[in-house]
């Protein structure tokens, strides 16, 4: 399993269409497949300017690698990957991908969800909101 | 005790006003750090924790222990709660 574990803290964006091209070559046995994207959001009053991700990358990517782990030994998984930037981003800018990928649906969704809610309060990534030229560091959700 | 590389990340940084330094210190375990850090100014008071939640992690491990040992340790950072995904 430790070889369809993929984990990536970056900057640059991820190409969807791309990693589900990866996928296919790294399983075969994989009949479902789920991505979970999230991505930068607008504020209630339409004023954001960016969205700016801070990270401590090397206890980032291990994080993400045990629970990967986790998942890997919880779930019947055939691919895990998780991909999650730092740095400035805009609006409908890419956060985070998450890939599961199981024989059947319910392995591969259940294990989405539970490396999601993970990584929302134990990954160390810090989101600041700027909005009308005024920063506001955002509190957990 | 020698040596430690103390990394700050998030509101902590910011409050604190550099992202890492370099020092000498003399604390065997977090929470005596944390107030011989107080005694070099009082921006670090914030790692006390009165305001937010602050974590820690020694060598990129993280540590809810603050009374656990940091003895040999070359990496101690601080940081607030975690807003990923």
């Amino acid at each position: 399993m430790d070889n369809k574990i993929i984990v990536r803290v970056q900057e640059p964006d991820f190409d969807l269409n791309l990693e589900m091209e990866a996928l296919k070559l790294k399983t075969k046995k994989a009949g479902a497949v789920v991505f979970f994207v999230g991505k930068v959001r607008d504020l209630e009053d339409d004023k954001l300017q960016y969205l700016e991700i801070e990270s401590f990358e090397e206890l980032a990517k291990r994080q993400i690698e045990e629970i990967c782990d986790n998942a890997a030994n919880t779930w019947d998984l055939e691919y895990i990957l998780v991909k999650h930037r730092f740095g400035r981003l805009k609006l409908n800018d890419n956060i985070v991908l998450v890939i599961t990928s199981s024989k059947h649906r319910e392995n591969a969704y259940e294990a989405s969800r539970h490396i999601m809610e993970y990584l929302k309060s134990n990954v160390p990534f810090w989101k600041k909101e700027v909005a009308n030229n005024t920063e506001n560091w955002v509190e957990n959700s | 005790m020698g040596k430690v590389r103390l990394k700050y990340f998030s509101r902590i940084r910011e409050i604190i006003g550099k992202p890492s330094e370099l020092i000498e210190i003399k604390s065997k375990n977090l929470q005596d750090l944390i107030e011989e850090l107080q005694s070099m100014g009082e921006q670090y008071s914030v790692l006390k924790g009165e305001n937010f939640a602050v974590y820690s992690a020694v060598d990129q491990n993280m540590v809810t222990d603050v009374k656990a040992s940091i003895k040999g340790a070359t990496e101690i950072a601080f940081f607030p709660p975690m807003t990923g995904g």
